[in-house]
């Protein structure tokens, strides 16, 4: 998205940059004078020259690596014109300068008008910047003005580019509310447009250095923000027009700033594709020593043949760095090639153009293109760094999320886990606490109650104690014991119940369901029947004087029934509640209740006893 | 009856079971031993033709006297005499070659009784104890729990069919009318299974302790 809108900023700027100064030409009418040959004549001293002897005329405008090769120093140009036709005394009159570079100071009828700074040095750097100077009105005769000035410049072989080589352009006369309007456009694109842009790409620098510092791992963005901030450093050699040292001095340290420019966009393009090559690093290491060495062995005066070795070398190592990047963009990272693709491409295109330029291959464009597309792409290539980033970060923070829900889950898992251990282990101990229970009952009671059994010599008193033995051995049973199946507890009523009725001489007759069920029985509910069932029995055999025993038993999904009826002389009704204590009636009620069920007797003088037990299962 | 074993901890028990042995068999000679050590010095000097051992002693089981008397003297007929009416306790009692077990608490007539009964060859089974009987043979028939070494001993049809009704809760007599059998004939089949758990009880244990790397083959 980023990248499209720098795409798009960029070729409106470049619509602009190519449309305005033509609307400028076509708005010049008649009225405007163009000065396009002069006389010229080198001067070896800042002193106005004589032009009498060694006077050469030029057409302009006038390259001095063209019309006078490695001349290094000023020169005097002269040129007379009349008042532009169609303007009046009154009309505010100036003189515009596309182009003089380093520097120029300007004379009408042989008073100073005008003088853009330093003509010795450090010789002011005006080679970007053009210039308008104003007539004074009264110093404008209406025919016959002269015009002279004096333009301190370096030769081709001294400075690092064609731009700042010293020359002249034409001369343009007329008033100026016409040529004001020019002077702004053509100042704008060659400075403020780059001032802008160079202040943006700094300030991008700056952010990306700081995503470098956070994001130590991702070495792209630091490299990135730093080479985005040296460009943005290096533009100043365009816009900064008083250096506190001379031009020989200037030019040395810029070329020689391009060797860690390059270097830091190789690493660059190697870091963003994953790649890492120490032999390619120390060779970059290398040629950043490397070249400040050279230009200083070759000296000022061969700048120009230098740098036009280096920059070209420069060139191809990013060319190369950039197919290498894109090779293995497409293999890895298919989705990062083509917006990647069109950013270098772009980038790799005006830096050759530039390059033909600077060989003298191609014309001169009005614009500093490379000063202006290059940061322009730079913006851009910074805006698919951020957006990737931002991806990133939504994709981890995603993750993180995902994460924290996996967290959350396994921790509930744990803390579940541990939950059923403890209660695992709760039920072990609680095991083994009721074994021990049971078997020091067994041990201490139960040899106690033994001994009286045996050697009580009253039968009440051993009965009793017999009773209490078989009471503790049912508890104990209840505190150890698993849930039985329903069919077991059956067999086992089954077998004591026709045991003890067979031996009183009493006919049982049990039916139960012949099906197995799978049903069980609590430990508890177990014990308790028996219990009930046993004293039933024993009813029978002690009190009822019957012959015959009928045991049903029902079984449902959810209740256990028992029904045990006899045929003896039941229980006399004026005795009901007294005998109660001595049938065990009230007991086995109770134990029924403590389980939740019921047990009631239907009894008659003559009509036998009937106990109902219902159990909930 | 000759010499008769009786193995109880607490005096006044045993003096009272020896009451009762003299009752049941007048011409006998009873040996006493407390503790277990005692017992199987007994063990190892004297032939007994009936040993009543108490479970639950100061320095041990009489589960140990049993499988001792089992292993030496294979004639004489070991009955447990326990407090514990539960079959944890009695079924390894059983497995170790007890031949049956008097519940102490009981009636002397009855425990009377039941001795005659276990002397004449007529050993008690409840359903618990059947079901456990049942259990352990069905896993020792299982293939992949009985190796090749190891003795098969399996149950007839007849006593797996006294088994079964034993424990769906018949007794002993009503099983004798079921099948249509004498009472002397169910009380074999009865002495058979104890004889066969005891059997394949000692192969397991065998095993057991092989596979604990507790013999050398």
């Amino acid at each position: 998205m980023l990248k499209r809108l720098a795409l798009t900023a960029a070729a409106v700027l470049m619509w602009l940059a190519a449309g305005l100064p033509v609307a400028a030409s076509a708005a010049e009418a008649s009225s405007v004078l163009v000065i396009d040959k002069a006389l010229s004549v080198n001067a070896v001293s800042g002193a106005p020259a004589s032009f009498a002897d060694a006077a050469l005329p030029v057409s302009l405008p006038d390259d001095w690596a063209e019309t006078r090769p490695r001349f290094q120093g000023s020169v005097w140009y002269r040129a007379s014109f009349d008042r532009p036709p169609g303007t009046d005394a009154r009309e505010l009159m100036a003189i515009y300068i596309e182009r003089a570079c380093s520097n120029v100071e300007v004379y009408l009828n042989g008073q100073r008008l005008f003088s853009g700074g330093r003509m010795s040095e450090p010789v002011t750097r005006n080679c970007h910047y053009p210039q308008l100077v104003t007539l004074p009105g009264a110093l404008l005769q209406d025919s016959g003005n002269l015009i002279e000035w004096q333009v301190q410049g370096h030769a081709l072989q001294r400075v690092a580019s064609r731009q700042r080589a010293g020359g002249m352009s034409v001369l343009k006369i007329g008033p100026h509310a016409l040529l004001a309007p020019e002077h702004a456009s053509r100042l704008f694109w060659n400075v403020t447009s780059v001032e802008l842009v160079s202040l943006v790409l700094a300030a991008l620098g700056c952010t990306m250095i700081g995503l470098g510092l956070l994001n130590r791992r991702e070495t792209y963005f630091s490299y990135f923000g730093w080479l985005a901030l040296t460009w943005g450093v290096l533009s100043a050699r365009l816009w900064w027009r008083d250096m506190p040292w001379d031009t020989g001095v200037t030019e040395f340290l810029f070329c020689s700033a391009f060797a860690p420019l390059v270097a830091l966009a190789v690493q660059f393009l190697l870091s963003y594709a994953d790649l890492r090559s120490r032999w390619i690093e120390n060779a970059l290491a290398a040629q950043w020593v490397l070249m400040p060495a050279t230009l200083l062995l070759l000296g000022p005066g061969r700048l120009f043949v230098a740098v036009g070795v280096w920059y070209p070398l420069f060139a191809l190592e990013v060319a190369a760095a950039t197919v290498l990047h894109l090779v293995v963009t497409w293999r890895r990272k298919r989705q990062d090639f083509w917006p990647m693709a069109v950013l270098l491409v772009g980038v790799i295109g005006i830096v050759l153009y530039e390059q033909g330029l600077q060989q003298g291959l191609i014309d001169a464009p009005r614009l500093p293109l490379m000063q202006l597309a290059v940061p322009l792409l730079f913006i851009g290539i910074a805006g698919r760094l951020l957006q990737v980033f931002a991806r990133t970060l939504r994709a981890a923070e995603d993750g993180r999320e995902t994460l924290e829900a996996r967290v959350k889950q396994v921790t509930a898992e744990i803390e579940q886990n541990f939950a059923q251990l403890a209660e695992l282990r709760v039920e072990q101990v609680t095991e083994k606490e009721r074994k021990r229970i049971a078997g020091d009952l067994h041990d201490d009671l139960g040899a106690k109650l033994l001994t009286i059994v045996h050697t009580s010599e009253s039968e009440r008193i051993s009965t009793l104690a017999r009773e209490a033995l078989e009471e503790m051995r049912l508890s104990v049973r209840g505190l150890t014991g698993k849930p039985m199946r329903l069919a077991d507890a059956l067999a086992d009523w089954r077998a004591e119940t026709v045991l003890r009725l067979g031996q009183a001489n009493i006919e049982a007759d049990w039916r139960s369901p012949a099906d197995e069920t799978e049903q069980l029985l609590p430990a508890r509910g177990f014990v308790q029947t028996t219990r009930i069932l046993r004293e039933a029995v024993s009813n029978i055999i002690k009190h009822s004087g019957a012959s015959h025993c009928k045991v049903r038993c029902t079984i449902s999904d959810r209740q256990f029934g028992l029904t045990v009826q006899d045929n003896g002389k039941g229980i006399p009704m004026e005795l009901d509640g007294k005998l109660d204590r001595g049938h065990g009636m009230s007991s086995m009620k109770h134990r029924a209740k403590q389980m939740q069920g019921q047990c009631l007797v239907e009894s008659g003088p003559g009509y036998g006893t009937v106990i109902r037990l219902t159990l909930p299962l | 009856m000759n010499n008769i074993l009786l193995l109880e901890d607490l005096p006044e028990i045993r003096s009272w079971l020896k009451v009762l042995i003299k009752q049941v068999f007048p011409d006998s000679q009873i040996h006493e031993a407390a503790r277990v050590h005692d017992a199987l010095e007994l063990v190892s000097a004297v032939k007994f033709q009936l040993a009543l051992c108490d479970l639950g002693l100061p320095d041990g089981s009489g589960v140990d006297v049993v499988a001792a008397l089992r292993e030496s003297q294979p004639e004489c007929q070991s009955v447990v005499v326990t407090i514990h009416d539960d079959d944890d306790h009695l079924f390894p009692a059983l497995q170790a070659g007890a031949f049956g077990y008097l519940l102490k608490e009981q009636a002397r007539e009855l425990i009377a009784e039941q001795l005659k009964r276990m002397s004449q060859g007529e050993p008690p089974l409840s359903p618990s104890i059947a079901r456990r009987v049942i259990s352990h043979f069905a896993s020792q028939t299982r293939p992949q729990e009985r190796p090749q070494n190891m003795p098969h001993v399996a149950l007839t049809d007849r006593e797996n069919e006294v088994l079964l009704r034993v424990a769906k809760g018949f007794t002993l007599p009503e099983i004798g009318v079921q099948l249509n059998l004498s009472r002397h004939t169910i009380a074999d089949y009865v002495k058979q299974i104890y004889r066969k758990l005891n059997v394949s009880s000692r192969a397991e244990a065998a095993l057991e302790a092989q596979r604990l790397g507790l013999f050398r083959r």
